[in-house]
């Protein structure tokens, strides 16, 4: 639904209105204030999007809204108007008979949000039993209408199905299903799509957007994406530290973007049109302690533009023409322009790494080649990392007493190389075997066949003695750093560590090259004391990073660097990366499901789907001009933080979900979700064929130029 | 589901076939000569000879092994030289007595901790919480002898509302209809398992409680009460299933003390006065079906919790 369609079809009236709404959390003697003063309005038929970042308090203002605030939460202050009725201090007998009958909730998918002992026809049917009084047999009936109005094939088969039975795309479809079987008048979408793919993302968020039209609902959709909200939402709230920094109409907020923080969020968001020579903007520092109540606009610490008066004083809400409201002492004049800031390649050893801010620019965005860096510090005149036909196969679940074992085609003949000083991106979605790929690279795993040759030598057919000092050059960087630490080991014991192993230095040195290392990823010397726990995601990303780089490798496989952080944050470890990448001459290959990171990152590119390459090329090749049908779709499918951003045509997305990589398809794996797909694709696999001279596809029907994304 | 449980069955009876032999090799290696046993010290050489001679007692450990297994198969567990009497006859006798304790004693458990662990869930960290868990620590500490004894002495000798030995009748029958003279070796058997199986429930609770679909109940409007048994009963019910199913075993063992301290004739007192009697048929008896109820216990709670939790199968 575009925005213009929402207001359309909209009778004016007020649904919802929450005025100066506070909540407090009493958690042992701290006691947290997630949401401060919230003022929000939503009209019939509109959807609101929340957007924040971790700790904002956009959920815990939808679970306000629902009633359901965690043990030992409140509202202190403020009130909740649905349709006339004051939700605020309603009893829990009546406000139960209100929950799931006219406000729903959709939570983020996860494996536990159904019951897994429970058939889904049941589970999906028991608000009409409770709300409605249904017979069992009417609310079974009505569940079935339900699934099928949620796009679950063949519903009459499905309702006695078990959760784990469903991929996570239709257990997101069926948890909507259960959210709007009473036909609520609100529905409130907790990061409905966070777990998911984006070509599925793409799907339920559209079917979202076609519901509530078709039902006649309201709907809040709470996010942290831009994208999502750009494209989704009617009306925009941006969230910052339990206050509403900005709230408007959306394609009003975006162009005329009057806080400081929104215009500073939306520059961090790496893009897929961003020039690449370009340093992300990032916001410094990281969001405050919510349970201090600090005098001043929360967000001054972090703004560029803070002065004494937002210190000091708290800035009210400014309404400006169209409902435009915003919290800032200085607003700014529309969005950000792009920062400007160069990347540098790194002058010889021993200078400052240049940060930010302008610097000595290049002619082009085009960033230093692989072959201008590989002269330096390599040894080696081939290629640093090479892969050679790797393929790696997981038993499936439990084999038979009898009878051959089901495997997981996880990787299915993978071949790239990776220079030295050059980023090699693989993206794909969750379950193409991106991540097998990289536990490979760095001899984590053994494949079950084919190679992969560092320097020259072939580490998949070393014996673990060997491998020992080798490890040393290739270094792994993880997604999660909360569970990559040791929770049990200070900073500095994690950072001497692999130090300590390879028997580099006195214990001394290595607390000096601990010291250094930390500086490198921009912590104070401080940190060497703490533990895992006290630092933020942020910080414990930086540590992982310079965990990786501790024994100075020559290869650092980066499986999902950033996912886990906010957009603020993620935007510093991503110009972090990109600095130590370039000064360091490392060979790295990123792991990422996220298009625009990898963009951000790479050199080259790979996309892999079920198992293979299907794409390769060099960054401007495949974001540019992308071959493969697939290559295209993901591009179709991510939601620009732009409202005004052209749509891919429906026909271009990628439609369903995944085949199951224990029986993938015949022929091109693609084929059965490519809407080119013709019966030589189902009998043939394509190999991967030149477009250019560093541009591969493996398609039988590559995309031309003019056809694709440009 | 059917294949499961086939396949289940199958790893089951492998898994007995091991069991009897090991026993059967670790008896003969502490008595490879039954007939110096059964005739005693004093018996000449010939006559031991002559009796392993007419018994089978001469022939290659193999040769043995075979010949019972064959006999195991055809229900033949042996013939007790001290009692007189056929294993079989002897086992069956008492086992029933000892079923019927065990399974009291741990239904009773089950009937009390069930609720008990959810309840301290539900109201985690308030005194109710608090006290059950310390009660639970000092219960599980308690050996079960002693607790008996201690029950012996506040209600049979203070107290005298219960006997202090159990029923001696034959007949589960008489037994089951003289809940009194049952009630204090019930109500040992029980207390260690409720200290154990509602630590248990809680912490599985607990577990449960912190998942999303708790949550997306009440986002339903469900009533607390509704929350727990239409969606939390079941899937907190599962770890503890099956830890009762590998729990059958250790319940016979703790019949060992329970029916000694209380002069209860099961097979725990058979397996005692074999021991003391050197009664070798009757012990390696015992121990087999010790291990063929361990790896019942263990398929019916693996089939139980399969029925019950469908990912189950896909995961095993």
């Amino acid at each position: 639904m575009s925005t213009a369609d929402g207001s359309a079809n909209t009778d004016g009236g007020r649904l919802l209105t929450i005025r100066d709404l506070s909540v407090e959390i009493r958690r042992g003697d701290r006691i947290v204030r997630p949401v401060r003063g919230v003022s929000l309005a939503l009209d019939r038929g509109e959807t609101l999007g929340i957007v924040g970042e971790t700790g904002s308090g956009k959920s815990m203002t939808g679970l306000a809204i629902m009633g359901m605030l965690p043990a030992g939460g409140r509202i202190t202050a403020g009130s909740i108007d649905l349709d006339g009725r004051e939700l605020v201090g309603l009893p829990a007998a009546r406000y139960r008979a209100i929950r799931g009958n006219d406000v729903a909730m959709v939570f983020q998918d996860s494996m536990t949000a159904l019951n897994p002992t429970k058939r889904i026809g049941e589970q999906v049917a028991e608000p009409v039993r409770l709300h409605r009084g249904a017979s069992k047999r009417e609310a079974r009936a009505r569940a079935e209408e339900m699934l099928a109005l949620v796009g679950l094939p063949r519903p009459a088969e499905r309702l006695d199905d078990f959760p784990h039975q469903l991929s996570g795309g239709m257990r997101q479809r069926v948890m909507i299903a259960m959210a709007l079987v009473c036909e609520p008048r609100l529905v409130i979408a907790d990061e409905p799509t966070t777990a998911l793919d984006v070509t599925v993302q793409a799907e339920i968020l559209d079917l979202l957007d076609d519901l509530r039209s078709r039902l006649g609902m309201s709907m809040i959709l709470v996010t942290h994406d831009m994208g999502v909200i750009a494209r989704h939402a009617d009306r925009v709230g941006v969230m910052y530290a339990g206050r509403v920094a900005e709230t408007g109409p959306t394609s009003e907020l975006f162009a005329r973007t009057r806080h400081r923080y929104t215009q500073a969020l939306l520059s961090s968001i790496p893009s897929l049109t961003q020039d690449r020579g370009e340093e992300l903007f990032s916001i410094p520092g990281a969001p405050p302690d919510l349970t201090v109540v600090r005098a001043g606009c929360p967000f001054a610490p972090r703004c560029a533009g803070a002065t004494d008066r937002c210190r000091a004083e708290l800035p009210p809400p400014v309404t400006e023409a169209g409902g435009h409201v915003h919290a800032c002492w200085h607003p700014a004049e529309g969005p950000a322009a792009r920062t400007r800031a160069r990347l540098v390649v790194p002058a010889p050893a021993g200078s400052e790494p240049t940060g930010s801010g302008p610097t000595a620019s290049e002619p082009t965005g085009s960033r230093p080649t692989a072959s201008e860096l590989a002269g330096s510090g390599s040894t080696a005149s081939g290629p640093r990392l090479r892969v050679v036909d790797l393929r790696r196969e997981h038993p499936a679940g439990g084999a038979g007493l009898f009878g051959g074992r089901r495997t997981v085609k996880a990787v299915s003949g993978v071949s790239f190389e990776v220079a030295a000083g050059e980023t090699f991106g693989l993206v794909g979605e969750s379950g193409c075997g991106k991540s097998s790929l990289g536990r490979m690279l760095v001899a984590l795993d053994r494949p079950t066949s084919g190679e992969v040759i560092f320097d020259g030598e072939p580490v998949t057919r070393m014996s673990a003695r060997a491998l020992g000092p080798r490890r040393t050059e290739l270094q792994m960087m993880f997604q999660d750093s909360n569970a990559s630490l040791d929770p049990r080991m200070r900073i500095g014991a994690i950072l001497r560590e692999p130090l300590a192993i390879q028997g580099v230095g006195t214990r001394a040195q290595r607390t000096a090259r601990a010291r250094e290392l930390l500086r490198d990823v921009g912590l104070p010397a401080s940190v060497l004391e703490r533990y895992p726990h006290e630092l933020s995601g942020g910080q414990r990303q930086r540590v992982g990073l310079a965990r990786a780089l501790a024994l100075d490798p020559k290869v650092l496989v980066a499986d999902e660097p950033v996912s886990a952080l906010d957009v603020s944050i993620r935007s510093q470890v991503l110009n972090l990366m990109r600095r130590v990448q370039l000064e360091r001459g490392l060979s790295s290959v990123v792991i990422s499901h996220d298009l625009a990171v990898v963009r951000y990152l790479a050199d080259r590119v790979g996309v892999m789907y079920l198992g293979k390459l299907v794409e390769t090329g060099t960054t401007d090749e495949v974001y540019g001009s992308a071959a493969h049908p697939y290559t295209a779709g993901l591009l179709a499918a991510i939601p620009e933080a732009d409202p005004g951003a052209p749509r891919a045509p429906a026909a271009a997305r990628v439609r369903g979900e995944p085949p199951s990589p224990v029986d993938p398809p015949s022929g091109c794996r693609f084929r059965t979700r490519c809407a080119l797909a013709t019966a030589l694709c189902g009998q043939e696999e394509p190999p991967l064929t030149p477009v250019t001279g560093t541009h591969h596809v493996a398609c039988h029907h590559p995309l031309g130029r003019e056809e694709s994304r440009s | 589901m059917t294949w499961y449980v086939l396949r289940r069955l199958a790893v089951s009876l492998l898994v007995l076939l091991g069991i009897s032999a090991v026993v059967f090799l670790m008896l003969h290696l502490v008595s490879d000569s039954p007939g110096r046993v059964v005739l005693g010290q004093r018996a000449s050489p010939e006559a031991v000879a002559d009796f392993n001679r007419e018994h089978g007692f001469d022939r290659p450990v193999v040769a043995q092994y075979v010949g019972y297994l064959g006999r195991l198969l055809q229900g033949d567990l042996g013939r007790s030289y001290k009692l007189n009497e056929d294993v079989g006859t002897l086992l069956a006798r008492n086992a029933g007595r000892s079923a019927m304790v065990s399974l009291a004693g741990l239904v009773l458990a089950l009937l009390i901790a069930v609720p008990l662990g959810i309840l301290q869930a539900v109201r985690r960290n308030s005194v109710v919480d608090r006290v059950a868990t310390a009660a639970s620590y000092v219960l599980y500490a308690t050996p079960s002898f002693l607790l008996g004894l201690l029950l012996i002495a506040v209600f049979s000798q203070t107290i005298p509302i219960f006997p202090a030995e159990a029923s001696q009748s034959h007949s589960p029958w008489v037994v089951f209809t003289d809940p009194r003279a049952m009630a204090l070796p019930v109500i040992t058997l029980a207390v260690t398992s409720i200290a154990v199986f509602a630590q248990y429930q809680r912490s599985a609770a607990l577990d449960q409680l912190g998942q999303d679909y708790i949550r997306v109940a009440r986002a339903k409007g469900l009533p607390e009460r509704l929350i727990l048994t239409r969606h939390l009963l079941r899937n907190a019910c599962l770890p503890l299933v099956m830890l009762v199913g590998t729990l059958v075993p250790t319940l016979l063992a703790g019949n060992l003390i329970v029916e000694s301290l209380f002069n209860y004739p099961g097979l725990g007192l058979l397996f005692l006065n074999s021991l003391q009697r050197e009664d070798y048929p009757v012990l390696l008896a015992y121990t087999l079906i010790g291990g063929v109820l361990t790896v019942a216990g263990n398929f019916v709670a693996d089939v139980v919790v399969a029925a019950a939790d469908r990912r189950i199968e896909l995961g095993a």
